[in-house]
Formats: C-alpha cells, structure tokens, sequence
C-alpha cells in the first residue's frame, strides 16, 4: 500500500516538475524514497534479475549497453539510462517502469549505482552480477582520494557476497578488488595497442604491498599489463578477453571467439563494451546475442555523440574527470582532421566544486596544429581559459562565452573541419538539447 | 642562469590539480624569458638543496604523506638550512601539514619536519569549499581549501585574513603561513594560476637568492584576474 503511494506521488511530482519545465530525473525517486524508505527493496522483489555497475568512468555506457542487450533479445528492462545514479535516480528508474501503482512488468534491471551509495542500495537488492570498470580519480571534494573510492567499493561489495563480480582485470586498482573473493569473473584487452598513455597519477603503487608496480605494457592511466615485483600481485587472466582490438571512427574486436563491431569509437568504449559482455554472459545470455547487442548500442548524451550542424560534424562528449578529459582529448587528437573545440566547465556539487583537476587533464595536447579554435564557455569558462593560457595559447584564441550555444556557432564557424564538443556533467543535458536545436535549425 | 624547482615526490603529493601551480611558475618565468627546469624528485633520490631555486610539496592521502614524511625527515637539517638561507618553498595542504611540529590524528601523533612553528590536529568533518583571503602585499587570494586537519599557527604570518571560508582552523580567521621565501597554504584551485600577484612574488623571491634584482617584466593578466574576480565575487556574495 505505501509503495503504491509512493509511486502515485512520485508520478504526480514528476508531471508537476515537467509541466513547469522542470526535467529532474531523480526528483520522483526522492519523492518516493520519502514516502516509502525502502522502496527499493520492495521493487526488487518483482525483479527476476539485476545487474548492477560501478566504478568511476563508463557506467552508464557499460549500463546502457547492458540493458541493450537484453531489450534486444526481447527482455524487458528497469534502467537509470541517463546515468541519475544516487539514491533517487536508482529508485526513479524503477518508478518510471512502474504502474501507476507501483507494479512492475519489467524482467530485468540493470543499475548504474554511484560508489558512495552503492552499499546503501546494495542492502536493499540483490545483484546476481556487479560489474567494476575501472577506478580513476573523480569528483575530490565529494570524496577527498581514491582510498576512500576503493573502501567504498569494499563496504559495497561485502553487502553482496553471493553476487558474481565482473572486474576489469586491466586496472590494478579494480582487480585488487577481487583478491579472496570467489565467483569472479575478469575482462580485458590482452594485447597491446601502442598507445600513448600519459600519465598514471593514481594506482601505481599495489594496493596490496605498496610497491611500485612494473607495467608489460600500458593502455591508458593505470590501465595495463602490471605486475608487483614485491608480493607477485598482477594483472589476473581475464576470462572475457578482448584481441584484435582496432580503434578508428568504429572500434571492433574479438572476444572469446565472438566478433564485436562497436557503433562507437575509443579504447575506453571496448573496455564498456567487454563489461557488459561478461555481465551479460554471466546472466547466461548466448555470446553472438550479446554481440548483436552491442552491434545496435546508441550511446547515451554525450557519449561522442555526433551531430551535424552547419554541414559539419560535431562530435559531443563528456569527461568529468582527468582521466576522462584525457581520454577525450585523446579522441579529439585521434581525429586527423582539423577542429574547432568548445569546451564546457561547470562546479554544481554533481561536477564537484573544485575545479583544481583541470590542471591535473592534460590540455596541453590541444595546443595542435589541427585545432584551430579553442571556445570555452560553463559557469566556470574563465578557469577553463586560463587553464588554455597556461598550455601556451595565445588569449585572443580563446573565446569565452556565457552562451554554450554562441561557443558552439563560433566554433561551428571556424576553419576547422570537424567540431568537438567536452562538457562536464551538469551542462550535459542543456548542451545536447542545444545541439539538437542547432542541428535541427541548420537542416 | 636557469632557476629550477624541485617536485618533489609528485607521484605520491598531487592529490589536487598542485601541478598547476608549477605549471605556472614556469611559464610566466618562461614568457619573460626567465630559463627555468623542473626536477621531479621521486623514490629515494638525493635532492641537492644547494642546487634548487624552489622546492614544491603537494597534498597527498594520508598514506602518501607519511612516506614522504619518512623520506623528508632523513633530510630535515637540509631543509632547514634551505630555508634559513632563503630558499623558496611552496607548500600546498598536506605538504603545508608536513612542514609543522606535528599532525595529530585520532589514533596517532604524527611528527613534521618542524620547519614552520605550526601544529595540526584532525577535527570533526572535513573543511572543504571556496576561500577568499586578503593579504596586504598580493591583494586577494582565492583558492579551494579541503581538509580535515586544523592547523594553528601560533606567532606566524599568515598567508591571508579569512574573507570567506575556513583557512587554517575554522576559528582564528587566518590561511596558510609566509614566512621567509616559505608560502603554505591549504588553498588548492589551483592556487598559483588565479592569483598571479602571489606567483610572481616567488618567482621574484627565487630571482633575488640569485643576486638578480630587476624589476620582473609585466604580463598581461587579463585572463587570470578575470577568473580571479569571478570566484571572489561569488564567493564573498554566497558566503
């Protein structure tokens, strides 16, 4: 009964908030979540299966795709698609499967949960699988270090022992996660790809013994063929493998015999793809279905999201972190054309109000021969325009605007071929819907 | 003359974007023409004290500090005399705590390297959002202080009167220490790039302990007191 109240009432806010233009996603899972504390429990119990995903970058794609596997082979799915990944939004994307009284018809959910309510959602549903991407450095002011990122994950993880953990046996930070725990399964990309992977930062040291660890080889950040000199600690066998990776505008690869084509780019995005390959597996899902799904994945907002304005092609993406913003960058060098890029920066506490990691990404590299203009616009554009002005741009080539949508048409209207697009979180929403409007207006 | 600055152990001390900061004592020296090399001391390399004109000490966690505490330690009568002479040394949150008489945990006293007369205790609750300080030679400072320690500063300088934010201990109005060519501080932001006033003040201070004691050609800061006056104003009008 109270469920069903709570769900009527959520509902009713939800109608309320969108009739003033308000598009909250987790404001009906708060809501709820008032009404009946443990909500989410009870919608658990309707739930034939759940699929849960951590980490720090690639939930909600790894979620997405999750979820896409499923519907593809005719399975319903329960799925916080936009990524809402705190309390609320978890329990908004029940609400939104949910009658108006509160039944759920769906058999599945796949759930992107953030670390530091992981343990608390943890305590009301009962995973059958929980995958970990990765460990990067995130949002400092909410968390203060990446001990706390990885404690969080533990506490999270002994609330569902009986859950099979799929780990990214790449990342030394996340495997470490599985050391004594059975029932683990591990992916990861069993080759090398030359890449030119920057700087670590985080997670050199073994979480284990605190010896530096020596690489075979490294992807990107901590990511790689690692192993400790000092306690023997390395990087596991994965059981979901990835080879005969190729990147380019379409990423594909083969995995465990099964060929993947990606619809999407980046070697981050091969990783997503392998997590939610081995979760889908684990829930016995057959391996060509699986590939299948993967073959259709629309990516999520700003998930190099491209549009065509003015004749040109923007290419939207989100990074909220260094090693994000790395990545994108990484991407945007990739790209042998030449472009314009806008880049957004807010400090809403979703972003984190410190915006001290700018220094920490490596912008640099965007001072290019192939980028010729550089648009930085965000409540916090003129950090982002001192941040440009330190890797050796002159001022009068960075435009600050007020105006996400005059940044993307003085960039559309410049001499690059392409235009690239970085936002962090909170402008992720109101920057797709401008794209969308610019793109529409140009046609 | 090139000028260097030491990094120290900045794989274990780089929690926050603190590379900024050396970031932008080498450009601004290198727009001016100024030669400057950065030397990141890692592992258990000798730092020649003799040889550096700054030395750089980030935040870290709680686990990385304490090794570099161990290294430092080793090479604390070095130190001292670095910056007896003058030697420059910006010190940033944990590095800041490092330079004390002591950090007091709940479970442990932690001894510093006892080159500044300050002591550190952890509090309840982390001390985290935007400061604005105001120092009489640099004008406003503005920064991002996150930290659980409670620093007390007894008869130091401060860096800067608490405007808004917390500073050193929540309740005595002040942030960080200056004294000598020594700048500590809990400001993150990073703190260099958006006080450019500061910057130039330890690139001067470097300069002058190298018997160079012309004036420092003006640059165009448009851009960094424009992000200055953004997050001051913000700051002071939300506080």
């Amino acid at each position: 009964m109270r469920k069903a109240v709570a769900v009527m009432a959520a509902k009713l806010a939800e109608a309320a908030a969108k009739t003033v233009g308000r598009h909250g996603s987790s404001l009906p899972g708060v809501v709820a979540l008032k009404i009946c504390p443990d909500i989410l429990r009870r919608f658990a119990e309707e739930i034939g299966e759940i699929v849960v995903v951590l980490g720090t970058n690639g939930k909600t794609t790894t979620n997405n795709m999750t979820a896409d596997i499923f519907e593809g082979l005719g399975r319903s799915a329960v799925c916080n698609r936009i990524g809402s990944n705190l309390l609320g939004g978890v329990a908004a994307a029940f609400i939104d499967a949910a009658s108006p009284v509160g039944t759920i018809k769906k058999d599945v959910a796949c759930l992107e949960i953030d670390e530091a309510y992981a343990h608390i959602v943890l305590s009301y549903l009962h995973p059958s699988g929980i995958a970990v991407t990765n460990v990067f450095r995130d949002q400092m002011d909410r968390y203060g270090e990446i001990d706390t990122t990885i404690e969080q994950l533990r506490i999270a993880l002994e609330k569902a022992p009986d859950a099979k953990l799929i780990l990214n046996a790449d990342d030394p930070l996340t495997a470490s996660l599985g050391v004594g725990r059975k029932n683990t399964v591990y992916y990861g990309i069993s080759e090398d790809l030359g890449a030119q992977p920057g700087e670590t930062r985080d997670g050199r040291y073994c979480r284990l013994c605190g010896t530096e660890l020596t690489y075979a080889y490294r992807q990107y950040g901590q990511l790689g063929d690692y192993r400790c000199e000092g306690c023997g600690f390395s990087r596991p066998t994965p059981q979901v493998e990835g080879v005969r990776v190729s990147l380019g505008d379409r990423a594909s690869f083969d995995v465990n015999g099964t060929h993947v084509d990606l619809p999407c780019r980046g070697i981050y995005n091969v990783y997503n793809a392998l997590a939610a390959f081995a979760l889908a597996e684990s829930c016995g899902v057959p391996r060509e279905a699986i590939a299948a799904g993967l073959g259709r994945f629309r990516g999520q907002v700003g998930r190099m999201e491209e549009f065509t304005i003015g004749g040109k092609t923007v290419v939207f993406n989100l990074a909220k972190n260094p090693a994000g913003m790395d990545r994108s960058i990484g991407n945007v060098l990739a790209d042998t054309r030449t472009k314009d890029v806008v880049i957004g920066i807010n400090d809403n506490d979703a972003d984190g109000n410190d915006v001290s990691w700018l220094w920490d990404a490596e912008f640099e590299k965007l001072n290019d021969p192939t980028v010729c203009g550089y648009c930085v616009t965000g409540i916090r554009a003129k950090d982002m325009a001192v941040r440009l002005k330190y890797c050796d741009l002159a001022p009068e080539r960075i435009a600050v605007f007020d105006s996400v949508r005059d940044a993307v048409l003085k960039a559309v209207r410049g001499q690059g071929e392409r235009v690239y697009v970085i936002v962090n979180y909170t402008m992720l929403l109101s920057t797709e819907k401008i794209l969308r409007a610019l793109e529409e207006e140009s046609k | 003359m090139t000028l260097t600055i030491a990094h120290l152990y900045p794989d274990l001390l780089n929690l926050y974007g603190d590379i900024g900061n050396v970031k932008t004592i080498v450009k601004r020296c290198q727009w001016r023409g100024i030669d400057v090399c950065t030397v990141p001391i890692v592992g258990d390399e000798k730092i020649r004290f003799d040889r550096i004109d700054l030395a750089v000490l980030g935040g870290g966690s709680d686990r990385e500090q304490l090794l570099v505490r161990d290294k430092l330690l080793a090479r604390k009568r070095e130190l001292a005399a670095y910056v007896e002479d003058g030697g420059a040394v910006l010190a940033v949150c944990g590095g800041y705590q490092l330079l004390g008489s002591w950090y007091k945990t709940k479970e442990e006293t932690i001894e510093g390297l006892q080159i500044l007369d300050v002591q550190t205790e952890t509090g309840d609750g982390r001390l985290i959002g935007n400061v604005v300080i105001e120092n009489d030679a640099f004008g406003t400072i503005v920064g991002f202080e996150n930290h659980g320690g409670r620093t007390f500063i007894n008869g130091h300088t401060p860096l800067g009167r608490v405007l808004a934010g917390c500073g050193n201990n929540g309740q005595d109005g002040t942030e960080g220490v200056i004294w000598r060519n020594v700048v500590a501080t809990y400001l993150h932001g990073s703190l260099l790039p958006k006080n450019p006033r500061l910057c130039d003040h330890i690139i001067r201070s470097m300069l002058l302990r190298r018997g160079v004691s012309e004036e420092l050609a003006p640059l165009d800061d448009t851009l960094e007191l424009e992000a200055h006056r953004y997050i001051e104003e913000r700051t002071l009008r939300r506080k």
